[in-house]
């Protein structure tokens, strides 16, 4: 009885001016939607279970996600990945608050021009940045960093070349050319923080660290969430660095899941595999973004 | 009633124009797309002028050109193939061929040429663009990669150069010859070997130990052969001894390296450079040089031969091959197999490899040389015209398949573990073994070659 008096009143809702007019305002996006992601997403599960060709893909069934499992060089650039990630993230989220805390107390204008200089290597192309990187890597004696390390009466570095130093150039990379963004959001979040705050603070004689840690930290949690979900879900993702700097060498060192992807999608034409190996991604990054939800989100609200 | 006349209307009018687009279709011009990376200098616009002269023969042909840069023409060509939308023709090396074989996309030419045509070609460049006996394309050249020096280093060194250039020489001879050249901060001797360089290294160096492609004669994996090892073991000789740099170089320092004079002798080397250097010497004079350039003769000579190898040179075929599309039909393939046919023969193949100085490999491109001169020593023109001589063809019967999990090999196990090597992370014997257990996995332990291959 209860089902057949909801049917009628659904109808009369639907039918309603403003709930016709409400689904044309998001048939757009809902359309773009539809056709740039949950079309591809859709078709590379599809492909991930086929041996993939153009004209008369082979149905394999699981074939490729386990090819992925049992390929060593697939759970290597998963660990790569995983360093490159565990380092850049806190370390470029701590440098992007700590200069944001240092740019807070200038003027407006003051501020404006040191959030232009941090943001100002995220205009450039990638391409054009590794290639000053991979100036100032130079593994000759007469690269800028080998220079620098001669002056100090230290021996050259085959920075992307070896084993050691590669995986270290490439967050060494990535520490000092990403903040612009990271410091504009937080510089958003400082700003929202009442001033009430502080003076009540520096009545009860708080020192500059406490204020930090007891009012400035705990607001800007949402903040830190977010950069930290996004910065996570971008660092898995991370391709450029290592394709332009190592192709992911020495010895697969520097591989990355998404240069490993590349490789077996443009370079050797296996999209099964490719889509496959996207789909374990996309899990994985899903898991991990629920797990800091979890962890960190109970108390958040956006 | 309305609605329905209306509909009527629109439906008969759509009608009317369709079948109008039938008839305007027999006219139409059948569209042929090509794909090319810069070949040479003027490569696209030579191509422009010949598809006009095409033309001229051929009204009822249009072509289209994509032009692309050396660093995306293979992505961008895989990504399009993948999608059905390859081109009609594309620009290849020999070693791609078999990645678009394997994707289905390939086509077999001789169904749409004549006999006649094909023996325009040289059998020995044919054999490269050929898999599991057929054939997917036509070549252009035969470049041969070795190695080039500074002659008058070279001879300071104890260096033999003209007994060199015309009979070869002995691992041993050349390790002496480099290092008596490294000295007063000089390299004896400089190999591109960063990134995807390396596989360069290993392909043009492993003539030195007898290895002139990936599967031997019996089609076994050549890789896990003895002569590998001695192959890794000489590199590790040349870096620990110092007479190589213990650091990467980048494709373009090696050349920049020989004209400064930072080092005796480089690789990979190729007969244009010779073209290269005299013109960056004579760039001194209005300031264009680089900077630091010194005068020099460039002689271009062969990868030494360890004893028990056969001596041999690394040589590539790059050519044109034609590809399936969504719109590919017979009547389009043989307007296309005519047209690349017409792209890698008689003027058009002379230009090309008149301007990487090397002899055409088909018969019409040899005779429209002739009244081509080349600025070229006689020296250097006797060690190109043995080096050609000294090139060995892949075996026949490599499959599609095998192709593609050479590459794969070299990609993700050979380069990765050579790169170690290179930078002293590794032992020869230690990259060796990680070779062999990748290569068993992978073709299985029959198909892999074990002892010294001949």
């Amino acid at each position: 009885m209860k089902k057949e008096g909801k049917k009628p009143k659904i109808k009369q809702k639907f039918n309603k001016g403003e709930n016709i007019s409400g689904w044309l305002f998001i048939a757009v996006a809902m359309f773009i939607f539809a056709i740039f992601t949950l079309y591809p997403v859709i078709s590379a599960v599809i492909t991930s279970f086929q041996k993939y060709k153009p004209f008369g893909s082979e149905w394999v069934a699981g074939r490729n996600y386990l090819d992925a499992v049992t390929s060593s060089l697939f759970w290597k650039s998963i660990k790569n990945t995983i360093l490159y990630t565990a380092a850049v993230v806190p370390l470029s989220l701590l440098l992007s608050f700590a200069i944001s805390v240092m740019i807070l107390p200038f003027r407006k204008k003051t501020q404006s021009v040191f959030k232009a200089l941090y943001y100002l290597p995220g205009i450039a192309s990638g391409v054009a940045s590794a290639v000053v990187w991979l100036w100032l890597y130079d593994a000759s004696p007469s690269g800028i960093f080998n220079r620098i390390l001669g002056v100090f009466g230290m021996s050259s570095q085959n920075w992307l070349s070896s084993s050691k130093t590669a995986m270290l150039s490439l967050i060494l990379m990535a520490l000092l050319s990403s903040h612009g963004s990271n410091i504009i959001i937080y510089m958003a979040a400082l700003h929202g923080i009442d001033n009430t705050y502080f003076e009540a603070a520096e009545m009860d004689g708080a020192t500059f660290m406490q204020k930090i840690f007891y009012i400035v930290f705990p607001l800007c949690k949402p903040t830190t969430l977010f950069l930290l979900v996004t910065g996570i879900i971008g660092s898995f993702q991370v391709f450029m660095n290592a394709y332009m700097m190592t192709g992911g060498g020495p010895d697969n060192n520097t591989t990355m899941v998404g240069l490993l992807i590349f490789n077996n999608a443009f370079t050797y034409g296996k999209y099964g595999l490719a889509c496959a190996q996207a789909i374990m991604l996309a899990i994985v990054i899903a898991g991990l973004t629920m797990l800091q939800f979890k962890v960190m989100g109970d108390d958040v609200e956006y | 009633m309305k609605l329905r006349k209306v509909i009527a209307a629109a439906l008969a009018g759509l009608m009317v124009l369709s079948m109008a687009g039938c008839g305007d279709s027999s006219d139409k011009p059948d569209t042929i797309t090509i794909m090319v990376p810069p070949v040479t200098g003027t490569y696209v616009e030579d191509l422009n002028g010949w598809i006009e002269e095409y033309k001229v023969d051929h009204p009822n042909i249009d072509v289209q050109v994509i032009a692309t840069s050396w660093d995306e023409h293979t992505s961008k060509l895989t990504t399009m193939a993948l999608a059905g939308e390859a081109p009609d023709i594309a620009e290849v090396s020999y070693g791609a061929v078999g990645t678009y074989v394997e994707m289905g996309v390939g086509i077999d030419i001789k169904k749409y040429l004549s006999k006649d045509r094909i023996a325009d070609y040289d059998q020995n460049a044919l054999d490269y663009m050929t898999l599991e006996d057929t054939l997917y394309g036509f070549p252009l050249y035969i470049t041969i990669q070795a190695l080039g020096g500074n002659r008058e280093m070279l001879e300071a060194a104890g260096a033999d150069v003209q007994k060199i250039q015309t009979q070869g020489w002995t691992y041993d001879e050349f390790l002496e010859v480099i290092k008596n050249g490294t000295k007063d901060g000089r390299w004896g001797f400089v190999f591109a070997n960063s990134g995807a360089t390396t596989a360069d290294f290993v392909s043009i160096f492993g003539v030195a130990a007898g290895i002139s492609s990936n599967f031997t004669p019996d089609l076994k994996y050549v890789y896990t052969s003895e002569n590998m090892l001695s192959l890794l073991q000489a590199v590790e000789t040349m870096t620990t001894s110092g007479y190589m740099p213990d650091y990467s170089v980048e494709a373009g320092q090696r050349l920049v390296m020989l004209e400064t004079g930072e080092t005796m002798l480089t690789g990979k080397a190729m007969p244009l450079f010779e073209s290269n250097v005299k013109k960056n010497i004579a760039g001194k004079a209005d300031g264009s040089a680089v900077e630091g350039t010194i005068d020099m003769e460039y002689v271009f000579l062969p990868v030494p031969t360890m004893a028990n190898a056969t001596e041999s040179v690394y040589g590539v075929v790059d050519g044109m091959i034609a590809l399936k599309n969504n719109n590919t039909t017979e009547a389009h393939l043989k307007n296309v197999c005519e047209f690349l046919d017409f792209l890698c023969s008689g003027e058009r193949a002379a230009a090309v490899d008149n301007a990487v100085y090397l002899s055409a490999v088909c018969e019409s491109g040899r005779k429209a040389q002739e009244s081509f001169t080349l600025d070229q020593s006689d020296l250097n023109a006797a060690a190109v015209e043995r080096a050609v001589s000294k090139v060995i063809a892949p075996p026949a019967g490599i499959t599609a398949e095998m192709n593609a999990n050479a590459k794969t090999m070299m990609d993700e196990t050979i380069v990765p573990k050579f790169q170690a090597l290179l930078a002293g992370e590794a032992t020869a014997q230690e990259v060796y073994d990680a070779i062999c257990t990748a290569a068993k996995n992978l073709f299985g332990e029959e198909n892999c070659a074990s002892g010294w291959v001949k």
